[in-house]
């Protein structure tokens, strides 16, 4: 820790490694309810913690009690978040259907004509075509898109709009 | 080891800046000490009527209760600043409640003389608003370094923490105030000078999540 305080990234890198199975073993003991991903988010709020902590270290001192106080707090306050979560949800076996009509429960049943789509989509012209595959398919970010189109952020948002448009029209005359 | 947690290492790895230990607790609180002090010097001897020095110094109650202020605003101070130090001795959060106790005792006692003294008079509280805007003056600078100071420490126990850190202020800003009001009548200073203590310990408790909180690194993922 000492030479983490002194900036050095790949004995910093070393020590928290080291942590993780002492944190994860002190959440487990604590919090052996918890799913393996909710043990796995709880160990790096305690690392960023750490971080966040780290010149409060005093490098005379013991580094286990420092670290375990870290931990003991930020699970803490794990357990207090997840009373507060608890008593504002109520478990459901079902989840009400709000909607019966078709139209809206488009999404969970998939789209009916994939066929009419695939060569909706085939007719757009490239520019809409590719914006709308990167988001809308491989569900990129409008940086990462326009990144990989070399456009820009706005043109792909027109972009996005109009082939949407297009397309809805097209499959609105195919019905 | 999972996966996203290798990833997480990596991330705070690779933007590490280097950071200098805190200094002890009491070092700390002896710098903010440095800084505030100075501060309210200024303000009361520039824009208030100062007592005499020598009627000042024979009052007994006077010093005392001076003393029990000063004390309770540096003690604070250290217990504030220790509570920011992951695996802290809490029993140094005790500290500043023997010279509080001391302070209220002696303005009790004024309370009980004055009343002796005065009849039911001497118990009269009388609005004094006109010290608010001074009493908020002479806080200002004490109230922000100590904040600025404590978010360098760890935040484990934030509204406690400022709870400490409002006392601190409040007991300073009495302090230098005192130096105006030397003949005021202790129900006056219990109501309005420990009143206003209490006040913003209070309001210091509550808004430490907000002041305080964990502050995470920016651009790391933090999970929920």
């Amino acid at each position: 820790m000492r030479a983490a305080q002194a900036g050095d990234g790949r004995a910093y890198s070393e020590l928290l490694r080291a942590l993780v199975a002492i944190v994860k073993e002190t959440v487990r003991r604590r919090f052996g309810f918890l799913q393996p991903q909710d043990i796995d988010d709880l160990v790096q709020d305690v690392l960023l913690s750490v971080h966040t902590a780290r010149a409060t270290y005093d490098p005379t001192r013991p580094f286990l009690p420092w670290l375990m106080a870290i931990a003991r707090n930020r699970m803490a306050d794990s357990a207090r978040r997840y009373v507060r979560r608890a008593a504002h949800e109520v478990p459901s076996e079902q989840a009400p259907e709000t909607f019966s009509a078709e139209d809206t429960n488009m999404s969970a049943k998939g789209y009916g004509d994939a066929e009419a789509l695939a060569q909706a989509m085939a007719k757009l012209p490239q520019g809409q075509r590719q914006a709308i595959e990167l988001m809308k398919l491989r569900e990129m970010s409008l940086k990462e898109a326009a990144t990989a189109t070399g456009t820009s952020v706005g043109a792909l948002k027109v972009s996005v709009h109009r082939g949407i448009a297009a397309l809805r029209k097209a499959l609105r005359t195919t019905k | 080891m999972n996966m996203d947690t290798d990833e997480f290492i990596k991330r705070l790895a690779a933007d590490l800046q280097p950071v200098r230990p805190l200094r002890p607790p009491w070092a700390r609180a002896v710098l903010w000490m440095a800084i505030a002090l100075p501060y309210v010097a200024v303000v009361v001897w520039s824009k208030l009527t100062m007592v005499d020095p020598a009627q000042a110094g024979a009052d007994a109650r006077f010093v005392i209760e001076q003393a029990a202020t000063f004390a309770t605003a540096l003690t604070a101070a250290m217990a504030a600043f220790r509570s920011v130090v992951p695996g802290f001795d809490r029993r140094i959060l005790l500290l500043p409640l023997a010279p509080l106790a001391l302070w209220l005792a002696s303005v009790g006692q004024g309370c009980v003389q004055d009343w002796l003294r005065l009849g039911a008079d001497g118990l009269a509280i009388r609005p004094d608003w006109d010290c608010l805007p001074m009493a908020a003056v002479i806080g200002i600078v004490p109230g922000a370094a100590i904040v600025a100071l404590l978010r360098r420490g760890a935040p484990l126990h934030p509204r406690l923490t400022l709870a400490l850190a409002a006392l601190a202020v409040a007991s300073v800003a009495n302090f230098g105030l005192q130096f105006a009001h030397v003949r005021d009548a202790s129900i006056m200073v219990l109501a309005w000078h420990l009143g206003a203590a209490a006040v913003l310990s209070a309001l210091g408790g509550w808004l430490g999540e907000r002041v305080l909180g964990w502050r995470h690194a920016p651009g790391v993922r933090r999970p929920s």
